[in-house]
């Protein structure tokens, strides 16, 4: 179910913490599944749970706690935009109504081809360049509706490096 | 020791002690919903919240150790405000259908909330709803009113061995459940019922049944298996209702098993008889009165003893009979001059009988078998036939112990078990092994497991072998024995006993055995043991409170022999088995109607009283065998009062220990039954729910007929499908078979107890299979 460089990473996690204490490793087993298959569906749940040795449950319930992990299918960019303090006196609500308009996507929604999927999501430590979002693994601050129109136009245009 | 001081009270405590047990061992009451002593500390659910000096903010009294100095108040302004502020959180999402809830009347939130709560809730928006569980037959869920205590996880997770249970999402979203739907399977699922402060988790059978305020409370103790688990049973007019564990920490701590729990639901079976059942000359069954009934029943045992003689009587009663009963049954066979009394129906070898203890006991307390570093179960699946019992071997291992079984198959623990399985019918080649590796303990190289299960016998210092009732079901069961003897004597160790039913020691020292009168003292004349009655030409039976058929080894046999004997006299709860061989059925008291006592495994007598009035006609055991006695005209049967009936057992019986050598001197054997090589060989045993006549009636804890065989020996045989024909010398059926790699190769595990296999020749015979047709849907129903 998982690629061979998966399974050696999630082996090296696992090797950090005492015989024990398998649970230790999940949180970062899960996100090795999650990186090599794009989001957690149960059977790769279940099948995280089983290589550690643990009841199927306590994989659910690390999974369905933290919101960064996809229990559902995601589009190919992730657009996480904070919500919290911040963010939201700066404007946040503007910057996900204009991506709603844009994408024509709600949070939480995936556009039809798959390119992306919109997500408000809590404070990502980044407050003097408020608002912001996280895509992949890069944050984008100090957000205004142009900068966020040339984004989309770049990434539609297959663009990886959006620097 | 930490001196403190709570709400002005000063008192001392040992370190590490929380402010919840301080407060609690000086009476003083602290609010809580997810703190529970018998299980770890979660502290989310903040109810606790006690006021500290110092202390910036409220601390949780069921998670803060005391500190030297500390000063607490459980009841000042902050204490309050915050209890309050928790309160009214917890409220937000809690329904208000206390009225239609079960839990009303006995639940925490409502209590607490009437004695904590402020009146006002801030809240006026919508509560959030929680979709139910549907987690099997036993528990209703109401999870829109669960709080998130996580009490039931923690159960499952620490004693239960439920592992499908956890609380997913988080925040308001939180909530508990199986994620991917699955039904919960533990034998102590009942008791999260008990644990949940709330009404999320109900029983399904009490379900709107009553009030928890209506029910009256009858303290009993439980009839399914040595544990002795007492109980709180509550009924409501002539209906039992609900049993309840009742706490008794050396015996049942405050749980019991679903067994416990639930077998009450079989009380109202269809064939239950409340009215004595004579069968005329045409075979057609009438309702008849006590005196038709008691007329043709001392006509006919009398035609037995005229024609026949008292050696071809014989009397059966079920070990789950009252001290009272069994004193009684063997004094009325005795008296007719029967030698052949016995309870022993789950037994094929008796050639041991002479080597047997006073009667079947643990040799030690309940609570000491939590501190055994080496427990070694010799054909003892404890998890299924004493579950509370296997509760504290559980604990034994959470103490560091170790916990290995011997047995014919891989067995479901819910704790870490080295299990040792022997190859098909090669059960007493595994203990001869064993006893023949201690030769062997210092040999380095040696590696194989039971050389090593020798040695770390011998390195224990008196390890503790339990023996199972499992291993009294085989036909080699005095070898084995025998065997278990040198190994403990090897071992230095020593041998308990795990007794099969709730008063298997009342009738070992009631005299319920042929070989012994009450007291254990040793008859000049031994009778037939149970398993032989059914080969020896027998023309008289009296059974009591028991179902041939179903629960001794060889059904098949029994009921042929009791369809062709001339007079069988059934002294019963239920009616369907004994309609095909009695001639009378006397309807007797059953669980929660009669009164008596239980010697338990331990050798600890306990009583119990009836919780409810008798339905129909039926009649105590005791009367019944009052009765007949001194309608037979037997001596000392003039008993008015169940307590001198009592007083004369306790009289016959005199004192015995509870700490008593486990065996008596061997006798010399002779040879074994074989065990037919080469063939396909049946195994079996009563599972969980299949093991008395009520507990078989039990609708909720109903479980599937299912025969199970390893995939490799399916292949083997040809078999390929959902079902399969089992042919034994004694009968044949179709049966649903489930692939188990826990069946050990050239075996088929078959379960004994259903009315449906008792046709089939006993465990350890051979039997083959061929592929069957689908079952209906109905008979796999699950």
């Amino acid at each position: 179910m998982l690629s061979e460089k998966s399974l050696k990473a999630i082996a090296f996690e696992r090797s950090k913490y005492p015989q024990e204490e398998a649970r230790s490793a999940l949180l970062a087993a899960l996100r090795i599944a999650q990186e090599e298959q794009g989001y957690l569906r149960d059977e790769l749940i279940e099948y995280v749970a089983e290589i550690l040795g643990l009841p199927a449950i306590q994989a659910f319930e690390v999974a369905t706690f933290y919101t960064m992990y996809d229990l559902k299918p995601v589009g190919r960019h992730k657009l996480c935009v904070c919500g919290s303090v911040s963010c939201f006196l700066n404007g946040s609500d503007q910057i996900i109504g204009h991506l709603s308009k844009t994408l024509g996507i709600g949070p939480g929604e995936t556009t039809a081809d798959g390119l992306f999927t919109l997500q408000e999501v809590e404070c990502l430590g980044a407050c003097k360049d408020a608002p912001m979002m996280q895509l992949g693994d890069r944050y984008y601050e100090n957000l205004t509706p142009e900068s966020l129109d040339a984004l989309i136009a770049q990434l539609r245009g297959g663009s990886e490096d959006v620097r | 020791m930490p001196h403190i001081e709570i709400d002005g009270q000063q008192i001392e405590v040992a370190a590490g002690t929380t402010i919840m047990e301080a407060a609690e061992s000086l009476g003083i009451y602290i609010p809580f919903f997810c703190y529970h002593p018998k299980l770890s500390v979660a502290a989310n659910c903040r109810m606790c919240l006690v006021d500290v000096e110092k202390a910036p903010k409220p601390l949780p009294a069921c998670a803060t150790p005391v500190a030297d100095g500390m000063k607490i108040a459980t009841a000042s302004r902050k204490a309050k405000m915050a209890q309050q502020g928790v309160l009214e959180f917890l409220l937000i999402n809690h329904p208000l259908d206390c009225p239609i809830c079960d839990q009303g009347g006995e639940c925490p939130l409502q209590d607490i909330t009437m004695g904590f709560a402020n009146p006002h809730s801030h809240y006026n928006e919508e509560k959030r709803v929680v979709e139910d569980k549907d987690i099997g037959p036993l528990i209703t869920t109401e999870m829109t009113r669960c709080i998130q205590c996580t009490r039931c996880v923690r159960f499952g997770q620490e004693i239960g061995g439920i592992k499908e249970l956890g609380a997913t999402g988080r925040g308001e979203h939180m909530a508990i459940g199986t994620y991917v739907a699955k039904a919960v399977k533990s034998e102590l699922s009942g008791n999260m019922i008990d644990l949940c402060p709330v009404g999320a988790l109900t029983s399904k059978p009490f379900r709107y049944k009553a009030r928890s305020w209506e029910l009256k409370h009858t303290p009993g103790i439980c009839p399914h298996c040595s544990t002795g688990c007492n109980t709180d049973v509550q009924s409501l007019g002539k209906e039992v209702l609900r049993v309840l564990p009742r706490n008794n920490e050396a015996v049942n701590e405050q749980w019991i098993c679903d067994k416990g729990r639930y077998a009450y639901t079989g009380l109202n079976a269809p064939d239950r008889v409340t009215q004595p059942l004579l069968r005329d000359s045409q075979g057609k069954w009438t309702e008849v009165s006590w005196a038709e009934a008691l007329e043709a029943t001392l006509a006919g045992l009398e035609k037995v003893l005229a024609r026949h003689g008292a050696d071809k009587l014989a009397g059966l009663i079920s070990g789950q009979s009252s001290n009272e009963e069994l004193f009684l049954f063997q004094a009325l066979l005795r008296g007719l001059g029967s030698p052949h009394v016995d309870h022993r129906l789950r037994q094929q070898d008796f050639r041991a009988d002479a080597a047997m203890p006073l009667y079947p006991a643990l040799n030690m307390s309940l609570e000491e078998l939590e501190r055994e570093p080496l427990i070694v179960l010799c054909h003892g699946f404890t998890r299924h036939q004493q579950p509370l019992t296997n509760h504290r071997l559980h604990k034994a291992v959470l103490n560091g112990g170790k916990v290995v079984s011997i047995d014919s198959m891989r067995q479901d623990f819910n704790f870490p078990v080295t299990q040792m399985v022997a190859e098909a019918g090669e059960d007493l080649a595994l203990y001869q092994q064993l006893a023949g590796h201690f030769a062997h303990v210092h040999e380095e190289k040696q590696t194989d497991v039971l050389v090593h299960l020798a040695r770390e016998m011998a390195a224990a210092d008196n390890p503790l072998i339990l023996i199972g009732s499992a291993l009294l079901h085989h036909p080699q069961a005095a070898d084995l024995l025998a065997q278990v003897e040198t190994i403990a004597e090897l071992a230095g160790g020593r041998i308990g006993w795990l007794a099969e039913e709730s008063n298997s020691a009342g009738a070992w020292l009631s005299g319920c055995v042929p070989q012994r009168a009450p007291g254990g003292h040793l008859l000049a004349e031994s009778g037939l043991p149970a398993g032989a009655c059914w080969n020896a030409e027998m023309q008289g039976f009296i059974l009591f409170g028991m179902e041939p058929g179903a629960d001794s080894l060889a059904g098949a046999q029994a009921v042929q022999r009791l369809r062709d004997a001339e007079f069988v006299l059934s002294i019963s709860h239920f009616s369907n088995e004994a309609r095909q061989y009695a001639d009378v059925i006397l309807p007797m008291a059953a669980f929660a109607e009669g009164s008596g006592s239980y010697v338990n495994n331990e050798g600890r007598c306990q009583s119990f009283r009836a919780a409810v009035k008798l339905p129909g006609e039926a009649r105590p055991g005791w009367k019944i065998l009052r009765v007949l006695g001194d309608s037979l005209k037997l001596p000392d049967f003039q008993y008015n009062e169940l307590s001198e009936v009592s007083a004369a057992w306790h009289h016959a019986v005199g004192d015995y220990d509870m700490d008593i050598p486990p065996f008596h001197a061997f006798p010399t054997l002779g040879a074994a039954q074989p065990i037919p090589a080469g063939t396909l060989l049946r195994l079996g045993d009563w599972p969980i729910y299949q093991g008395d006549p009520l507990v078989r009636r039990a609708k909720p804890l109903s479980t599937p007929l299912v025969a199970r065989m390893h995939p490799d020996q399916a292949r083997q045989s040809g078999i390929q499908g959902e079902a399969v024909e089992v042919s034994t010398a004694s009968g044949k059926v179709t049966l649903a078979l489930d692939l188990d790699t826990h069946i050990p190769l050239g075996c088929i595990w078959i379960p004994l107890g259903y009315p449906e296999t008792s046709g089939l020749a006993a465990p350890y015979r051979p039997c083959s299979v061929a592929m069957a047709a689908l079952l209906p849907e109905t008979q796999r129903a699950s």
